[in-house]
């Protein structure tokens, strides 16, 4: 937990980029703790505060490969952290790890706005 | 609202005889989900009573409408999967070797093949005999097996507990580390292994253990069939040290299991108070370690 916190430090003076996995399209949503087939793409920029929402039903909806399909999604909006609930699992891991992608995992019971705080607190688990 | 998820790796290690006897342990204050869509059989102990039933769609078949074919027969010549019929110089689909590329569709000069929607199960709703509620999935014969029909089984048993305010969510997961295991493992607070002294399930289990790893999850193990193999059980409980996994206890083998089980009933409703005790103490400390922080 110290190491994130220390982490959060140093990334506090970055301007960040952010991805949510979640269920809704506002900040007020819940999080889908699920990766690949989760419902949007929530992306936050930390510079200014906004949000932009992504429609990821179609992948969600696909009967196989929704992890690497959601990776590459993830990829294009060229964020610096990805936070979800489980995490991605082997295949969408793969592709994320070489992106660079910094992801925190064990907000999936968590509404977008709660899974920001705790991430701003260091609360969440880094993978 | 809180996901225990029975996994193994290897398959018939007892995975839904333990589900069915922490069910019958736990009572009416659990949803059960059986997401082993593949061979579902957690109803065969629970008799559960449907309350809603719905059809369950994954991918496409090609269909050929008759009134535009005019018996090229260009879809057969490019089909890959032998999937085209012909009857008396008409073609048509045989469903069971479609696997839904769309070549067909994409090269037939008349547009008359269409891809449509494939039906491959079903998903129900229901209350079991313990008072409980379940929400389980039937694939049919030739249907895949996906995360996706996994993922609406969790999704349905989730709402279930949403709406009905129960606490607990109890997963019969898939044997296996591919994707409907993963898919299951979504949402989970605790993961439960039933490990078997043998050579495969000693194998299936270090895969599984190292798929909990990748996901961060707090995991427990019960080691069924102890006797079968002391040597792999030792075995298994040194390996559960060294990945920090919860040794839960073990389990003899034992036909009471087996006989329980043709009578439809679970094993803690069966008579074997030794094995009850287990059982019961066994549960106890999973929901000990419940009710702790996540991480």
């Amino acid at each position: 937990m110290e190491k994130n916190q220390t982490n959060h430090k140093i990334r506090k003076v970055l301007i960040l980029k952010i991805v949510f996995t979640t269920k809704g399209t506002s900040l007020e949503a819940e999080m889908d703790s699920r990766f690949g087939r989760s419902s949007y793409l929530l992306l936050y920029d930390d510079a200014n505060g906004t949000m932009e929402c992504f429609d990821n039903r179609a992948v969600a909806d696909a009967g196989h490969g929704a992890g690497p399909q959601t990776a590459k999604k993830v990829f294009d909006l060229k964020p610096d952290i990805l936070i979800t609930g489980n995490g991605p699992g082997g295949n969408a891991a793969t592709i994320l790890e070489k992106t660079g992608i910094v992801i925190y995992i064990g907000a999936g019971d968590l509404t977008v706005r709660e899974a920001l705080e705790n991430y701003q607190k260091g609360l969440l688990y880094r993978l | 609202m809180y996901e225990i998820v029975v996994i193994s790796g290897k398959g018939g290690t007892g995975k839904t005889s333990l589900t069915a006897a922490f069910a019958a342990l736990e009572g009416p204050d659990t949803v059960l989900a059986d997401c082993d869509v593949d061979a579902p059989n957690l109803h065969l102990l629970m008799q559960p009573d449907l309350k809603m039933s719905h059809d369950f769609y994954s991918g496409v078949i090609a269909c050929i409408d008759p009134r535009l074919c005019n018996d090229c027969g260009v879809c057969k010549s490019r089909c890959r999967f032998d999937a085209i019929l012909i009857t008396e110089g008409h073609y048509s689909i045989n469903a069971r070797y479609c696997e839904g590329c769309g070549y067909c569709a994409n090269v037939c000069p008349e547009k008359a093949v269409k891809m449509l929607v494939r039906k491959v199960g079903t998903w129900s709703v229901a209350t079991t005999r313990l008072g409980s509620w379940m929400v389980h999935a039937h694939l049919g014969a030739g249907g895949e097996n996906t995360g996706k029909l996994v993922a609406k089984v969790k999704n349905e048993a989730r709402q279930v507990a949403h709406n009905y305010g129960k606490k607990t969510i109890l997963v019969d997961g898939t044997p296996g580390i591919g994707c409907p295991v993963i898919s299951s493992l979504s949402g989970a607070g605790f993961v439960l292994l039933v490990a078997e002294p043998s050579a495969s399930g000693w194998h299936d289990l270090t895969r599984i253990s190292e798929l909990i790893q990748k996901f961060k999850l707090r995991a427990g193990c019960i080691i069924n069939k102890t006797d079968l193999n002391p040597e792999i059980s030792s075995k298994i409980k040194t390996q559960l040290q060294k990945e920090k996994i919860t040794y839960l206890g073990e389990l003899p083998y034992d036909e009471a299991f087996t006989a329980a089980m043709t009578k439809g009933r679970t094993i803690i409703e069966y008579n074997s108070s030794s094995l009850k005790n287990t059982l019961s103490y066994t549960w106890k400390k999973i929901k000990q370690i419940t009710k702790l922080e996540r991480y």
